[in-house]
Parts: structure tokens; C-alpha cells; sequence
């Protein structure tokens, strides 16, 4: 009975807390995941900008209580700069995953609603984009684009679309054989308010565990172009300029430049993840009861 | 069973150790007699070695030779010149060549040859500027007359830093595939690889004692990794590095005129559609942010703490050279003294926002510098957050060079100069130059500052000129320097810092000028194993 319990659970370290039932687990997980994201973005806008400026008199000073992730070779203070640098991948990530959501949604309507012509056009350009790898089209359009913030928000927003269009188009298509909807044609409805007032409000669990499932993607596109050089300036505290340059100095042994700044990005996404995936169980009606 | 397996590994390890272990020691005997280098000092050229486009400007041309170069004392001396003379109006400059030189390919190097180098660097739109020549003729096979079209003292350096390539051998490949008479030949080039140069037997000078050097285009991470790994006999390092020794390697921290500063716009923005760029600040025009710039800016302190104390603060761009005047230097790290000046400028923080204003005027710019330049990009963060105490607002951007050519006219960049030709000076603050190329990017304009640097450029000898450079420098009224309108917040000299294996001898190096790595090649015929190891 226990050993079955646990292997049905979502993570193993809610065995602990056998007194809840799966739906609660989950929700304590994404709220536990919540609260790490939200302190995140907390210590990032309310850490003084004073400890990121340049002290030379504690340059390169490994971990310590003062500075928990160390200090960097212009003496700023690694965890603030990872705070903030994570917060501006969280902003972000959060606009470029909006942008390509909608993007999907938009597609995904027009291409189950308005006949065979937009299908065809909508899936070719879902099978082109699909069909480059993501990062080098990403890089493309950044550079293209000047680089900073913009480049890496369209970058993303572009690029994130296609599968999730995909999905929302096959989604569109079964509902639009559902009977309600043909009763509604049948009453001389039009294609669009059938696909406003019936088609959109079912979408919405897509659109929302869409987003919380792209921002993963977003912020590490946005570490990864960054890191290549193609992001944002190198001064700005992002987290993909952290890494870039802690590169640098692996060699003279200062591994916490990267280490620190790295497994947060890894915790971050990871609750992002979670959140996301939790979400998804709890909106589908196929596990919602579970 | 199992004992006769660990017999048979024992065994097999011992056979092992045999055939390995005489490889060792083999590979230690050749390294002591050991001919050929191994360098990882970066310093690529982008288009090639063609003197004629610019090639061998900063260090030798190593596959071409000079007619004159400059000896440690930086004093010049003849090369492929036996003696030269210039006529009293200044504007004619005869050169006789030696006789015996020959061309890697045994072809003598003659006059015309010269001739040839001379017209076709004019003739190319390269970083060479030859406008001064009027006409270059050969009197004979071993006479070569230069008329100018004004008297000009630096003549002398064009003639120091161009290599003479071969008339008969100058095809259209040639920067990929160079020719000459230098001390090397060339025998391959593997594109952001390497360089193979073996010596060149015909060489008429002190034949070098490496017969052959491999050039590796690395990261200066690789550099390092290459170095502490025994790979490389010299790697060109950062600053960050060099508190990290490795064993079997010295540091080698050679002194510079390899400066960084950074450059301001001096004019007022200008009504659009004169200019294809934006030209002029409103904020770096005004000469009281540039001097509390300077002032508050501690140059001791960005030496330890960006370069790890691998250089020296710099007041101009031609510090400790010949034609630098001392008087420019001055106490700086002072912000109580540069809060006077902005208060005497009329700027006050009326609106209590922490930045100073000056009529409807904030005291903020923007700061651009070259984002993969892990020192300026340092640079720019430093002294940004050293002004803001005194309600300057520096916003620093990386871009690239693409980027702020475009830019650099309307706002502050770091910059990065340093040459052994004065007349590098002249470019930058010249009125002649606005807004040509990267030099007087900030459209800097002082007639007294013109005068002194045309009186220079008209003198008969490079001493007499010297003087000239000097006062406009600072001439006790005013000057470029600091002290004067200051254009420029000069910070700091880059000393060029290379590990080299414990036993090789790079000579006696001179200062170096811009560009880490190359200008170290500039005494290369001089490298030997140090004497210890010599007679092994």
C-alpha cells in the first residue's frame, strides 16, 4: 500500500507527508516552487545596487557569510549580481514567452477556423521554423535584430511558436466537431464568434501551462545567446553574461563565479518547470481527478 | 588463477614503462638542443602581411625588412639603409640601401623595389597615411629620392614601420603568401590556427637562432592552459593570469605606451544632415565634466585592481616616450577637488535626483567600449562608479567596432592607442583628422594645439620636434593634456605580460607600442636558449 502510494507520487520527498492527497501535494509543490522563484525575483529588485559596485579592495574572495556566492575580479558581490541577473532573465523570459504564446494562439485559431488555404499556409511556416534548429535561428534574428534585450525578447518570441501552434490547432480541430459548435453553425453563427465564444475558452489551460512551460526554454535561450555573445551587453548583470565570462577564470581556480550563478539558473528553471507541469495536471481533465 | 592475472598486468605495465619511459628522455635531450619555437602570443593579422596595407606597423614585419628601425634606446638606426640625408628645405630625403641584400628567393633587393613599396602603399586606401609624399624615384640601383609635399618631421617613422616587398614577386596573393628579405620566411598559414616561419638563410643581418617558430592564434584562456600544459615556449596572458605562476615559465611584465583612455566628444550637438553619423555631446562638450572626469579618477587604484598592478596610470597618449611632456601629470584620485570644478562650471543637483544639472542639461553620457575587451569593459565599470559620488551618471554599453564607429562621434568611448610615432599624437588631436577613421573621434579643436603640432611636424630634426610636441602638450597656457582642455581622460598603460619558458632569453625588450603580443617579435633575431642551456 505505501510502496505504491510513493510510486505514484509525483516527487518521493512527499512520502513525508503521507497525510495529504495527491492533489494537495501538488499544489504545495508549486507553491514551494513559487516561493523560490518569487524570492528570486524579491532579492533581485530590493538588493542594494551598491553591492555590485566595483570594490577593489575585495576582489576575487571565495564564498564566505558576507558574500554568500563570492565576489567577482571587480570585488562585486556574485549573489546579487546573480539576483538581478536572474531577474532581468526572468523579465525576459516572461515577455518572450507571452509573445510566442500568443503568437500560437493566434495561429493555431486561424489555421482550425478559417479553412483549408490559412491551414496549409500556417502549417508550412510551423514546418519551416520547425525545421531550423532553434538556436541558430535565434541567433540570427538577435543579431539581425542589434542584440540587447529586444533582439533576445523577438529572438525568443519568434522562434518558440511553432509546436505549440501545433497543438492548439489539433485542440481547435476536435472541439470544432464537438456537437455544440455544429449546432451553433447550424444557427448561422459566424466563424469567428464561434471561435471567440467557443473555441477560445477552452483553450485556456494551454495558454496558460503554454507559457509557464515556454519560460523554462525562454530564460535558458536567453543564458545560451548571451553567453554566445549575441545577447545582451556584457556589463548588464544577465545570468548568460555571468557564465560567459566566469569561463574566463576557471582556469586560476575561481570556480564560484560559475558553479553558484549556474545552479541557480538550474533551480530556477527547474521550479518554473515544475509549476508549469503541476498546472498542466491540475487544468487537464484527464488527470484532474487523479 | 587470479594471481596469474595480476602477474600477467604486472608484466604488461613493465613492457609498458620500456617503450615509454625511453620517450621521455629522448624528448628532454632534443628540447635542450632545440631549435624551434612555439608561440601563443595572438596578434593575428586580419588582411594578411602585406606591408603595403598596413602590415608590421606595431612590432617587425619579421617577413620583410625596413629601411630603418629603432634601436632599445629608440633611437633610430639603418636597416636595409646604409645613410640618409634630408635637403635644408626639409622636403627631399635621399636614402642609400646596403648592396648585399637579397630577397628570400636569392633575387637582390634593389631601389626599384623600394620605389615599388612606396607607390603602391600610396596607392592602396590602407591605415598607411602616405599623403605627404609627393613623388618617390630611384637615382639609381641603390638610391632612392623621396619628395614631399611639406616638410614633416615623423617622415623618418613611415620610413622605420613600412617593409620593403619584392617588385617581382608582389602578386595578388601576396598578403596570404608574403616574400621578402626579413629574417623569416614564410612557410604556412592555417587561418585563426597557426603561423610557420622558418629562418631565411640569405638573410643579411644577425641570423636568428631558432630556425623555426610556429605562431598559435589562441584564446588567452588557451594561451594559459597551453602554457601550464608545457605546450607553448610563450604565452601572451592577461593580468587576471599572472598571479597564478607555472612552473618552468617566468613572467616577463614588459612596459608599454599600450594606453586606454577614454575619448570625449568636445563639440556641442550639431543640427542634423551634416554628418552621416551623429556628431557632439552636450554633456562631454562642457570642459568641466571632462576635468572632474580626470580628477576623480584614481589611475594608481585601476592599475592594482583591473591590470592586478601590470601597469602604470597614463596622462597622455605618448607617455615616457622621447616627445612627452612630465608636466602633465597630475594628483589625481581628488574628488573634493573635482566637486569644485563642476560647482565653477555651474553644475548643481537642483532636482535632487543624485545627478548634477547644468540649465535643462543632466551631467550623464554614455560610455562605449568594445564588448569582448574584458579590460575595458572592467575599465568603464570602474570609473563609472567612480564618479557617481559626484553626480556624473556614466552609462557604460559594449558594442561592436562596427557599432561605434558609428557612434563615437556623439559619445564617450574607451579607446586604446600607443605608438612610437608621434605621429599618432598629431592624428588624435588634430583638427585636420575630425572624424577620420578612429582618430579625433570627439572633434577636438585648439589652434594653439594645431600650431605647435604643425611647427613639429615642420621641423628639421626629430629632437628640435620633440619641443614642439611638448607644449602642445602643455605649453603652461594650455595644451591637449589635462592641464589644457583636457579631450581625453587618459587611465592607464597596459604593461604586455608574457610567460616564457625559464631557460630562453628574449633579449632586451623596448617599450612596447598598442597591441599585446606582436611588438615582442620586434628583436626576435636576438632569442636564444639562455647560455646554462646553450652547451648541453
Amino acid at each position: 500500500m505505501n510502496t505504491s502510494l510513493t510510486a505514484r507520487m509525483p516527487y518521493p520527498v512527499m512520502a513525508f507527508i503521507p497525510t495529504l492527497n495527491r492533489r494537495q501535494q501538488t499544489l504545495l509543490l508549486m507553491a514551494m516552487a513559487a516561493v523560490v522563484v518569487g524570492v528570486m525575483i524579491a532579492a533581485g529588485i530590493l538588493l542594494d545596487n551598491d553591492r555590485i559596485a566595483t570594490h577593489f579592495d575585495q576582489r576575487n574572495l571565495a564564498p564566505s557569510w558576507n558574500h554568500l556566492f563570492g565576489t567577482d575580479w571587480l570585488g562585486r558581490d556574485m549573489f546579487t549580481r546573480t539576483a538581478k541577473g536572474l531577474t532581468v532573465s526572468i523579465g525576459i523570459g516572461m515577455i518572450a514567452s507571452l509573445a510566442s504564446v500568443v503568437i500560437a494562439m493566434i495561429l493555431g485559431l486561424a489555421s482550425a477556423t478559417l479553412g483549408k488555404t490559412v491551414d496549409s499556409a500556417v502549417s508550412w511556416l510551423v514546418d519551416l521554423f520547425l525545421g531550423v534548429p532553434h538556436l541558430v535561428a535565434l541567433i540570427l534574428i538577435a543579431f539581425v535584430m542589434g542584440g540587447g534585450a529586444k533582439g533576445v525578447i523577438v529572438g525568443v518570441a519568434c522562434t518558440h511558436w511553432p509546436s505549440l501552434t501545433r497543438l492548439i490547432r489539433a485542440e481547435v480541430l476536435q472541439i470544432r466537431f464537438s456537437e455544440y459548435v455544429h449546432v451553433s453553425k447550424h444557427m448561422g453563427r459566424s466563424r469567428v464568434f464561434i471561435a471567440v465564444r467557443h473555441v477560445m475558452p477552452h483553450l485556456a489551460p494551454q495558454f496558460l501551462v503554454g507559457i509557464l512551460l515556454l519560460f523554462p526554454h525562454a530564460i535558458l535561450h536567453e543564458a545560451s545567446i548571451t553567453f554566445l555573445g549575441f545577447g545582451l551587453s556584457p556589463h548588464q548583470p544577465a545570468i548568460g553574461v555571468i557564465l560567459s565570462e566566469s569561463m574566463k577564470y576557471l582556469a586560476t581556480g575561481m570556480w564560484w563565479l560559475a558553479f553558484f550563478p549556474g545552479l541557480s539558473l538550474l533551480v530556477i528553471v527547474r521550479s518554473m518547470d515544475i509549476i508549469g507541469d503541476h498546472l498542466r495536471q491540475l487544468t487537464d481533465p484527464h488527470s484532474a481527478h487523479e | 588463477m587470479n594471481m596469474l592475472r595480476q602477474i600477467r598486468v604486472l608484466v604488461l605495465m613493465i613492457v609498458i614503462a620500456c617503450l615509454v619511459l625511453p620517450g621521455f628522455q629522448a624528448e628532454g635531450m632534443a628540447l635542450a638542443q632545440r631549435d624551434e619555437l612555439i608561440l601563443a602570443i595572438s596578434g593575428e593579422p586580419d588582411g594578411g602581411f602585406d606591408p603595403t596595407n598596413g602590415w608590421g606597423r606595431y612590432g617587425s614585419p619579421l617577413f620583410q625588412s625596413t629601411l630603418f628601425k629603432r634601436d632599445r634606446t629608440m633611437t633610430i638606426v639603418n636597416d636595409l639603409a646604409r645613410d640618409y640625408s634630408v635637403s635644408p628645405d626639409g622636403l627631399t630625403w635621399t636614402v642609400t640601401l646596403r648592396q648585399d641584400v637579397l630577397f628570400s628567393d636569392k633575387v637582390p633587393l634593389t631601389a626599384v623595389d623600394v620605389v615599388y613599396t612606396y607607390e603602391t602603399t600610396l596607392k592602396s586606401s590602407s591605415v598607411v597615411d602616405l599623403s605627404v609624399m609627393k613623388s618617390v624615384k630611384a637615382m639609381d640601383d641603390h638610391t632612392v629620392k623621396f619628395v614631399l609635399n611639406y616638410p614633416q618631421s615623423t617622415f623618418i617613422n613611415i620610413l622605420t614601420n613600412t617593409g620593403i616587398v619584392p617588385k617581382h614577386a608582389h602578386g595578388a596573393d601576396y598578403s596570404q603568401r608574403p616574400l621578402g628579405s626579413g629574417p623569416f620566411v614564410f612557410i604556412q598559414w592555417d587561418k585563426g590556427q597557426q603561423l610557420i616561419v622558418q629562418a631565411n638563410p640569405y638573410y643579411y643581418g644577425e641570423k636568428p637562432f631558432f630556425k623555426k617558430i610556429t605562431f598559435l592564434y589562441l584564446t588567452e584562456e588557451a594561451a594559459y592552459a597551453a602554457a601550464r600544459a608545457g605546450q607553448v615556449d610563450i604565452a601572451a596572458i592577461i593580468p587576471m593570469f599572472a598571479s597564478h605562476p607555472v612552473s618552468g615559465m617566468r613572467l616577463e611584465a614588459i612596459d608599454s605606451v599600450d594606453n586606454r583612455g577614454i575619448m570625449f566628444p568636445c563639440v556641442l550637438p550639431e543640427a542634423t544632415g551634416t554628418h552621416d553619423t551623429p556628431v557632439g555631446n552636450s554633456v562631454t562638450a562642457d570642459v568641466a565634466i571632462r576635468k572632474a572626469v580626470n580628477l576623480a579618477v584614481d589611475r594608481k587604484a585601476l592599475v592594482d585592481g583591473v591590470l592586478n598592478g601590470y601597469g602604470s596610470p597614463a596622462y597622455t597618449a605618448c607617455d615616457t616616450l622621447p616627445w612627452w611632456n612630465p608636466d602633465t601629470v597630475i594628483d589625481d584620485g581628488n574628488l573634493s577637488q573635482a566637486r569644485d570644478v563642476l560647482a565653477a562650471g555651474g553644475w548643481k543637483d537642483t532636482d535632487g535626483d543624485g545627478i548634477l544639472e547644468k540649465s535643462v542639461v543632466d551631467a550623464s553620457f554614455l560610455l562605449l567600449y568594445p564588448s569582448g575587451d574584458q579590460i575595458r569593459q572592467s575599465l568603464a565599470i570602474a570609473v563609472s562608479d567612480r564618479v557617481k559620488p559626484l553626480g556624473i551618471e556614466i552609462r557604460i554599453e559594449g558594442k561592436s567596432w562596427d557599432d561605434i564607429r558609428t557612434l563615437m562621434h556623439a559619445h564617450a568611448v574607451l579607446f586604446g592607442w600607443g605608438s612610437h610615432d608621434p605621429l599618432e599624437m598629431y592624428n588624435l588631436y588634430n583638427s585636420k583628422t575630425m572624424g577620420r577613421d578612429y582618430y579625433n573621434a570627439g572633434y577636438y579643436l585648439n589652434p594653439q594645439v594645431n600650431g605647435y603640432m604643425e611647427k613639429a611636424m615642420g621641423s628639421a630634426s626629430e629632437k628640435e620636434a620633440w619641443e614642439y610636441w611638448k607644449k602642445a602638450q602643455w605649453d603652461g597656457q594650455t595644451g591637449c593634456s589635462f592641464k589644457g582642455d583636457a579631450p581625453w581622460a587618459w587611465l592607464v598603460n597596459i604593461k604586455h605580460i608574457y610567460l616564457v619558458r625559464d631557460d630562453l632569453s628574449i633579449g632586451a625588450q623596448k617599450i612596447h607600442p598598442h597591441g599585446h603580443g606582436w611588438p615582442l617579435t620586434d628583436n626576435i633575431e636576438e632569442w636564444c636558449w639562455k647560455p646554462a642551456r646553450k652547451g648541453a
